[in-house]
């Protein structure tokens, strides 16, 4: 048995809960990859039975490739097994004796290839037309990323550099943004609206440069020693935050799930648990508002329905959808549940050639659902979630805090 | 904090009837729930009583009810409330699609997977085995690769039960599901959901079909519904029945999917993934309880309290210590047969009740939880289903009965 998962056996919380497994089979019942593909062979067999396995030998589960962390097994658990973290403590087990492909080396690093763009003149301009020339000739299909969908375009400019742009109103109430490499430099805007919201709130927004990217595309393409070199990083620095009393806020849900929830479980450093409290979501910090009465709820009115896709990162947080509530509030809003499971996107596993059918097969309810809904809108806390949104269900989606931004 | 009329905690069957109920009552109603609920692990049909004390088959659960011990729960509960329930949950499925019936009058008989019929009081349409009246030929389908779903072993064991008049036949059908993992109901039941897999089964079923054929089959007939059955039916021109099956159920998550969707329509606020961790109180009354979510735990507050966590099976009780029980979230007194002599019966599958199995909270006639002397620990804290002590769901065959009918008592409380 390697070093490595000697010491992983040694540290993961995570592997400790497979022995809670019961094999009931609830988390079958909610797969939603099973649902899509006969090839996986469920996270009940990949993740806590593989795992009794391995301490007898060295084994390789071939359909652990299928599994999207999306974590619906893990919700569906009755017993507390964490299913899909065993899933990628394996993963990155299996990639420590094979390499990795291109395309996943690209997949999971898009943090490193964005700060190349930045540096040059015209960057994100000439390498998003990189990316369209390179989409017409099929280069990203022979790297084995879906050909049929857009890559991410990198805005004009980065919500960091947006940023220094933006004069506040000081405050003595702070809480720093944590923008996630998706809002930094695909979606700014939502940074931008989550500044402006909190702004109304009375409090001033920081942003801490040395934050880096929350390393969830590595976990789940199997670069776990990398994602533990972010997890210090940001651990550091969440802590240095908390030292001061300043709460770190994300827009970013896969982002917040990582840095609340699942360094804990992949590495088990007590250091985790407690950077971990002093991270929040944007609605789960606005609801915590609402509760003491000091939600600044002076809207003007919207007329708009809104569907409400809530991204299945939101939902492993445990405390409910609170952005439905608190839009709901907006004077003309209306807000409808989409309530059709995951939308198969799952971070970077739906731009993957050979799961881009199993994403779309699972996105299939919620399409429909945007279809027969015939919402003004279409709003999900999820950047990957979004994109999802717009190549199957061909509306614009927007991030449910923008909406709150409009209501101010 | 977030105030609710009531709070309602866990989702499996009592506790999303206690949800439907209340939110019907016109309540504000926040569920709190981690893992899926056990619908997917239960047959979804509605036992109320199938064997009394002394494992004698009950012909009719409304007059065997009357010859259990005063301290069962249906005593508890009362029959007027226990029809009333009942009739909640008719209504419910009617209006959701997906219409149960039966009565408390009698049973209705199931099919099982390994041939046998059991007793259930409520129970859809597809699952009724009254349909074997009056044929005379069953034809028993398998699907190739389907785990503990096995033709012969049916065959054997429903042959003395329907009687040797009729004819058997087993019929394999190929649905395509071979070749990669284990084949669940679950998968051939979304091959049924699409119309190809209808098409091919019909093709399949077809030339053994006639007026009085009864087909039956596994627990595949759509995963939502009774739209797939029903087709299925006009099409062979034929009977067509489902056995109750290993988990997962299809059948419960049918009715854990049309339980959800209206929960959904009415508005009842479901925080999944969230397990509640303790009670805040003040003398006799609950306020609030607290619920670990990522990172942070969160507080709710509500006037009620309704909790369905389904004891000593899914962790609502648990025993770390030999007669030690904990209820785990109020630390209510817990009930139990004492003495280890007591505990459990060597046979597992025996006809005799298991000891362990009666472990639970005993309550008023209002399902508050009440101390060894009888006396109400909180005034607006309500035990059902699985929680409440003195009975053995598995001997009986009363789980789902007691769940609904203690669900909608408390509400009605």
């Amino acid at each position: 048995m390697s070093e490595t998962m000697n010491a992983l056996q040694k540290k993961a919380e995570a592997m400790l809960t497979a022995d809670h497994c019961l094999s009931c089979t609830s988390c079958m019942s909610s797969c939603p990859v099973m649902e899509a593909s006969k090839e996986y062979r469920g996270p009940k067999l990949v993740g806590p039975a593989h795992n009794r396995m391995r301490f007898s030998q060295e084994d390789v589960e071939e359909s652990l490739d299928f599994c999207s962390n999306c974590k619906s097994c893990d919700r569906a658990c009755p017993s507390g097994v964490e299913v899909s973290t065993l899933n990628m403590l394996h993963r990155a087990e299996y990639y420590r004796t094979h390499p990795h492909s291109q395309r996943d080396d690209m997949l999971a690093h898009g943090e490193r290839m964005a700060k190349r763009v930045r540096m040059l003149p015209f960057g994100a301009t000439f390498a998003n037309l990189g990316m369209k020339i390179g989409k017409c000739f099929g280069i990203f299909g022979s790297m084995g990323i879906a050909g049929e969908r857009d890559m991410p375009a990198y805005a004009s400019s980065s919500f960091l550099s947006m940023f220094k742009g933006i004069s506040q109103k000081p405050s003595e109430k702070k809480v720093v943004f944590y923008p996630g490499c998706f809002i930094n430099e695909n979606d700014p805007e939502v940074g931008v609206a989550f500044v402006k919201v909190m702004q109304k709130n009375g409090y001033e927004v920081l942003v801490d440069e040395k934050f880096n990217c929350c390393g969830s595309p590595l976990v789940v393409t199997g670069y776990l020693d990398e994602a533990l070199e972010h997890a210090h990083n940001n651990v550091a620095r969440i802590l240095e935050w908390k030292k001061k009393g300043i709460p770190v806020v994300a827009c970013c849900t896969s982002c917040s799930l990582m840095l609340k929830k699942e360094y804990g479980e992949l590495f088990d450093e007590e250091e985790m648990k407690e950077a971990a409290t002093n991270v929040y979501d944007a609605f789960e910090f606005l609801a915590m508002l609402e509760e003491e009465g000091k939600l600044n709820t002076e809207f003007k009115s919207l007329s708009q329905s809104l569907l409400y896709h809530v991204p299945c990162h939101l939902k492993s947080q445990g405390f409910g959808t609170p952005a439905a509530r608190i839009l709901g509030k907006i004077p003309g809003v209306k807000v409808e549940l989409a309530d059709a499971g995951c939308c198969g996107m799952s971070g970077n596993y739906g731009f993957k050639q050979d799961k881009y059918e199993i994403s779309m097969k699972i996105g299939e309810e919620l399409f429909g659902r945007i279809k027969t809904a015939n919402a003004d809108k279409v709003i999900s806390d999820c950047g990957t979630c979004r994109l999802q949104i717009q190549h199957g269900g061909h509306v614009e989606p927007c991030h449910p805090i923008e909406i709150l931004e409009k209501a101010y | 904090m977030k105030h609710s009329d009531t709070i309602v905690i866990g989702s499996g069957l009592a506790g999303l009837m206690a949800a439907y109920t209340s939110v019907r009552q016109g309540k504000t109603v926040t569920l709190l729930t981690t893992g899926s609920g056990s619908l997917s692990l239960n047959s979804g049909v509605i036992d109320v009583l199938g064997f009394d004390g002394n494992h004698e088959f009950v012909a009719s659960p409304k007059e065997g009810i009357k010859s259990l011990p005063e301290d069962h729960p249906y005593k508890k509960i009362g029959m007027d409330m226990l029809e009333k329930a009942v009739d909640e949950f008719l209504a419910f499925t009617k209006e959701y699609g997906f219409p149960y019936h039966g009565s408390l009058e009698k049973q209705i008989m199931v099919p099982t997977a390994v041939g046998t019929m059991k007793p259930t009081c409520l129970a859809p349409q597809s699952l009724d085995g009254a349909a074997f009246e009056g044929k005379s030929k069953v034809v028993i389908v398998g699907i190739s690769g389907l785990k503990d779903f096995y033709g012969d072993i049916i065959q054997e064991n429903i042959r003395p039960l329907l009687g040797e008049n009729l004819s058997y036949e087993v019929v394999m059908v190929d649905a395509g599901l071979e070749g990669g993992r284990d084949v669940t109901t679950l998968d051939a039941a979304r091959w049924l959901d699409q119309d190809k897999g209808m098409a091919a089964l019909v093709n399949a079923l077809k030339p053994h079909a006639s007026g009085n054929a009864v087909f039956l089959l596994p627990q595949i007939l759509g995963t939502s519904g009774e739209s797939v059955a029903i087709a299925l039916r006009e099409k062979l021109g034929a009977e067509v029945i489902e056995t109750t099956c290993l988990p997962p159920s299809v059948n419960g998550l049918r009715l854990q999917k049309m339980f959800h969707q209206a929960l959904m329509k009415l508005g009842v606020d479901i925080i999944e993934d969230t397990k509640v961790l303790r009670a805040v109180t003040k003398g006799s009354k609950c306020t609030a309880v607290v619920a670990q979510a990522a990172a942070r735990e969160k507080t709710y507050e509500a006037d009620k309290f309704i909790l369905a966590t389904g004891g000593f099976y899914s962790g609502g009780i648990t025993m770390r210590e030999f007669e030690k029980p904990r209820e785990m979230i109020f630390d209510l007194p817990v009930w139990f047969v004492p003495g280890e002599e007591n505990w459990s019966n060597e046979q597992l599958f025996s006809d005799k009740p298991q000891g362990f199995a009666k472990t639970g909270i005993r309550t008023d006639e209002s399902l508050r939880p009440v101390d060894d002397s009888g006396k109400v620990v909180f005034d607006n804290v309500y035990v059902i289903g699985r929680n409440l002590g003195g009975y053995d769901f598995c001997f009986e065959h009363s789980g789902n009965g007691v769940a609904l009918a203690s669900a909608y008592k408390a509400v009605m409380m």
